[in-house]
């Protein structure tokens, strides 16, 4: 309510000075209207580039009513109203959308529920339909049945018919296109054309959400693709090559939840076995220059097995480390590594030291995942993952399991992430083109500033000038490369601002990855600058703990703790010249209530002991890469 | 248009959607008296042997056989009779999925009407004119912010000392802690300040004077001094400024009113008697 009344004082102002300003040339609003580039990035733009509405498969199984047009209107700042009946509105919108509904069987259950009964023969299908025309609690049985299908590779031959499913999708994606157009307001508001290409192998998640950088004119000449049964994203990567040679547009691919691909996501080898090629390590970086991180199924930073000494690794991986997507093979340690994005990070650098070519150099991003059309990732105004679990009271201890019978319950869902992007307009091409240079960062949901820049020569005085344009100037941002051959080791500018309506801020530290002599991967984590210096000294090289300020019986925190804006200028001290390197800042903030704890005071919940109540929320920067001189 | 709206329309001209309609209606006109002999009559003609043969080529990529396709027909027969019956014996009476199924039919057929016209520039002004406020250019401002730091008392009281001495057009001595957000905004818009630095900060623009330093100003992060340069206020909307928007929130409610509308028109040929239980 306050935020309303405050928009409107904002819009009109106090003291009607609206008439008589003729001169003021009037920059927005027309739509045709011209929008400027910086001459660099200047204001951090915030989205989400995964996000699914009724036209999904799943979706729609599960519930959601909810259109594309609800979606965009919903991101730009508009109230809505969820499935489930309840009033829908951001605290503060979105700059940009990415609607990527299932390529596969776009608008296919919703078309099956449409369908005259009589016309469905197939007996499973009927049931299906029948579940579905139940309610609620049937639809996501039904969807559960539908899910285990499609992982099993047995799904009826009818529900993949493919001369309907193609005309299905054409029809749904062009009319889609239009919404989409409609929406998309240079300088203000940025919607994307793309679509979620459901790769999976068995359970195995190895999704990809496909992106255009183009309008309408070039986009329109293609329709989604489905995804076939093999390991390997072959075929999406033709597509896109195909799309770019016709339209002279632009096209990348996001892998998301390597937590749930059973250790396929960032292999050693080629996908399948054998040794991985330069030509498939050359294709995947190029088409595939940003990675998702952080979302509602888990978080795939670093996991404790593979990162003992980080104490904050493992954030978010309860429930999700226990088997693949379809939980329909068990994981086990071994397959951590092919899974974890700072642990791909590292098998990046060794393939490089292998075949000079680096498979996985990327930047990173979070998003939301949601099925709901609801982009959420605030704790306190959490929609869930999908329409089962839109707010009630319920959703926080309920098993959700997708036809399964163990191990995943509510609350292991996370109210993450956003994509933050450092573009230099809010356009589609200036956003796509800082996610082509990885100049972005993640966010498990709170909307902090994060600058990183790395260069050679950068000193504690550079942040009292104008530290931000000397760090475009004599340095590379995050996403960039540095090369071998100066003098003394790499400085690093590091910037991390709080959420201005959000919590303090912990510590900012940079985690390092590295091959040794011997050719192996290392990492380390460095707490660079923290809050409470004074009170806070390391301790056996790692900074204590910030304390907690969290009531859980009230769900509120205090910022008591904590530093609103955190900067320094790092110099590696470990630095060897002839060592390839990555270097990525992470920023934690202060402990603060997760959504169940929210939902425990707004339905008066008792909640088990093993629910997470309180975390410590967090951005990850791309990476800046050290590449050593050739000799 | 959206899928919802092609769906929509493509629902409106099956066959099938207007015979259920249809038997809908009939089936209440009808209900309580005596069947009459059209009721007892089931006519397969050109038009629904052509209806299922196309229907099979969707499904199969070919034309039926004669034997397959005689196999439909005593397929539909046989669903036409026991659809019958089973209205004839109430058997969608208190069904919870025929009631949803024709209630979303009912839904589709209203909505689809909504959308198939195009909003006029008269009914586009008209919902400027009741709104402008929603549609209304946000103030531009081109100023300058120097970061003090985190907001505490003693910090407060140093700021404002700071400002009282300072001299006509000197910039304050106080050294800003380094700070991410532009030190200088161009023309922005007070929406986007509002979402960088918090709504107080942005609030308290509205009431700084311009060409001199004020403070110190909270924030989202702390204390902040700030010297407006220039503060615009663009003229409200001409239509063609906002006529996307508008299109967009006309079409969302057009539809969304044609269903409020058509509920409530068909509302009032009801008597709706609530019970709740004691």
């Amino acid at each position: 309510m306050r935020r309303k009344v405050v928009l409107a004082a904002l819009l009109l102002g106090t003291s009607g000075l609206i008439a008589g300003c003729d001169q003021v040339k009037n920059a927005v609003g027309g739509g045709a209207a011209e929008v400027k580039e910086t001459e660099y990035p200047e204001k951090v733009l915030w989205g989400d580039t995964h996000l699914h509405t009724a036209n999904s498969v799943d979706a729609f199984g599960f519930g959601v009513r909810l259109s594309p047009e609800d979606a965009l209107r919903f991101a730009r700042g508009e109230e809505v109203t969820s499935t489930t009946g309840l009033k829908a509105k951001l605290p503060r919108p979105l700059d940009f959308l990415v609607v990527t509904d299932h390529a596969e069987g776009l608008g296919a259950t919703k078309a099956l529920y449409d369908a005259p009964r009589m016309l469905i023969t197939d007996p499973t299908m009927r049931r299906w339909y029948d579940m579905m025309h139940e309610g609620p609690e049937g639809s996501q049985r039904a969807m559960a049945e539908i899910l285990d299908a499609r992982g099993r590779n047995d799904l009826p031959e009818a529900m993949l018919n493919a001369g309907d499913a193609a005309e299905r999708t054409k029809s749904v994606w062009k009319s889609n296109m239009e919404t989409v157009e409609d929406y998309n307001e240079p300088g203000k508001f940025t919607a994307f054309h793309g679509f979620e290409y459901t790769l999976m192998q068995g359970g195995n998640n190895l999704h990809r959400n496909v992106i255009f950088r183009d309008g309408a004119d070039k986009v329109g000449t293609v329709a989604p693709i489905d995804p076939t049964y093999k390991a390997t994203p072959d075929e999406i990567w033709n597509y896109m090559e195909a799309y770019e040679k016709a339209t002279g547009g632009r096209v990348l691919a996001i892998p998301h939840n390597s937590n749930l691909s059973n250790g396929l996501m960032f292999e050693l080898t080629q996908p399948g076995g054998g040794p991985m090629t330069a030509a498939y390590a050359k294709r995947r970086a190029k088409l595939e220059p940003v990675v998702e991180i952080t979302q509602i199924k888990g978080d795939s930073e670093a996991h404790p097995f593979l990162s003992p000494n980080d104490e904050f690794a493992g954030f978010g991986v309860a429930g999700w480390e226990l088997s693949n997507l379809l939980g329909n093979q068990p994981k086990t340690p071994n397959m951590f590594a092919g899974e974890y994005v700072r642990e791909a990070l590292k098998r990046g650098l060794l393939l490089e030291a292998q075949m000079g070519v680096n498979p996985y150099k990327f930047g990173v991003i979070g998003s939301t995942d949601s099925h709901t059309a609801l982009s959420t990732a605030d704790e306190d105004q959490f929609f869930g993952k999908h329409t089962g679990n839109e707010p009630n009271p319920n959703r926080a201890m309920q098993p959700q399991n997708l036809g399964t019978r163990k191990g995943r319950f509510g609350w292991h869902y996370l109210a993450s992430g956003y994509a933050a992007v450092w573009a230099k307009a809010n356009t589609r091409a200036a956003i796509f083109d800082a996610m082509e240079r990885r100049e972005v960062y993640a966010s498990t949901g709170p909307r902090m500033t994060v600058r990183f820049f790395g260069g050679w020569d950068f000193k504690a005085d550079d942040l009292k000038g104008n530290w931000v344009q000397a760090g475009y100037k004599r340095g590379v941002p995050m996403g960039g490369e540095l090369s071998g051959g100066k003098k003394g080791a790499p400085s690093f500018i590091v910037s991390a601002l709080k959420d201005p309506i959000g919590a303090n801020l912990d510590r900012v530290q940079v985690v390092k990855g590295w091959v040794d002599k011997s050719g192996k991967a290392q990492e380390k984590v460095f707490d660079v600058v923290w809050s409470d210096p004074g009170k806070r000294k390391p301790v056996g090289g790692k900074v204590p703990a910030v304390g907690d300020t969290v009531d859980v019986a009230t769900a509120t925190y205090k910022n008591s703790i904590g530093a609103p804006t955190l900067a320094t200028v790092w110099t590696d001290p470990e630095f060897d010249p002839a060592v390839r390197a990555f270097y990525y800042v992470r920023v934690m903030e202060i402990p603060t209530p997760s959504w169940p704890a929210y939902d425990a005071v707004r339905f008066k919940l008792k909640l088990t002991p093993d629910v997470r109540v309180k975390q410590q929320e967090r951005a990850y920067t791309s990476a800046i890469w050290y590449n050593p001189a050739k000799s | 248009m959206t899928a919802w709206r092609t769906r929509a329309a493509a629902l409106l001209r099956e066959p099938l959607v207007h015979f259920l309609v249809a038997g809908a209606l009939i089936f209440v006109v009808l209900s309580g008296r005596p069947p009459d002999t059209g009721e007892r009559r089931i006519v397969v003609d050109e038009a629904v042997v052509t209806g299922l043969v196309n229907n099979y080529v969707q499904a199969f990529r070919r034309p039926p056989s004669d034997e397959e396709l005689d196999g439909l027909i005593r397929d539909y027969v046989r669903g036409e009779v026991y659809y019958r019956e089973a209205l004839r014996l109430g058997l969608d009476q208190d069904d919870d999925v025929v009631k949803k199924r024709l209630r979303n039919k009912m839904l589709a057929i209203a909505g689809a009407e909504a959308e198939a016209t195009r909003p006029s520039d008269a009914q586009l002004q008209a919902l400027l004119d009741k709104d402008p406020g929603r549609y209304a250019l946000p103030p531009r401002y081109t100023l300058e912010q120097r970061y003090l730091g985190a907001d505490t008392p003693a910090l407060r009281a140093a700021a404002k000392a700071q400002l009282a001495a300072l001299k006509p057009g000197a910039d304050p001595a106080l050294p800003g802690e380094p700070f991410p957000l532009p030190g200088q905004l161009q023309d922005s818009p007070v929406l986007d300040i509002a979402t960088q630095f918090g709504d107080d900060f942005a609030l308290a623009l509205e009431k700084a004077p311009e060409g001199v330093w004020t403070g110190p100003v909270p924030s989202g992060f702390g204390l902040h001094l700030v010297k407006v340069i220039r503060r615009d206020r663009p003229p409200p909307p001409k239509l063609a400024d906002v006529r996307q928007r508008l299109e967009n929130d006309w079409r969302s409610a057009a539809v969304r009113k044609a269903e409020d509308d058509n509920l409530n028109a068909l509302l009032k040929g009801y008597d709706v008697v609530i019970e709740r239980p004691k």
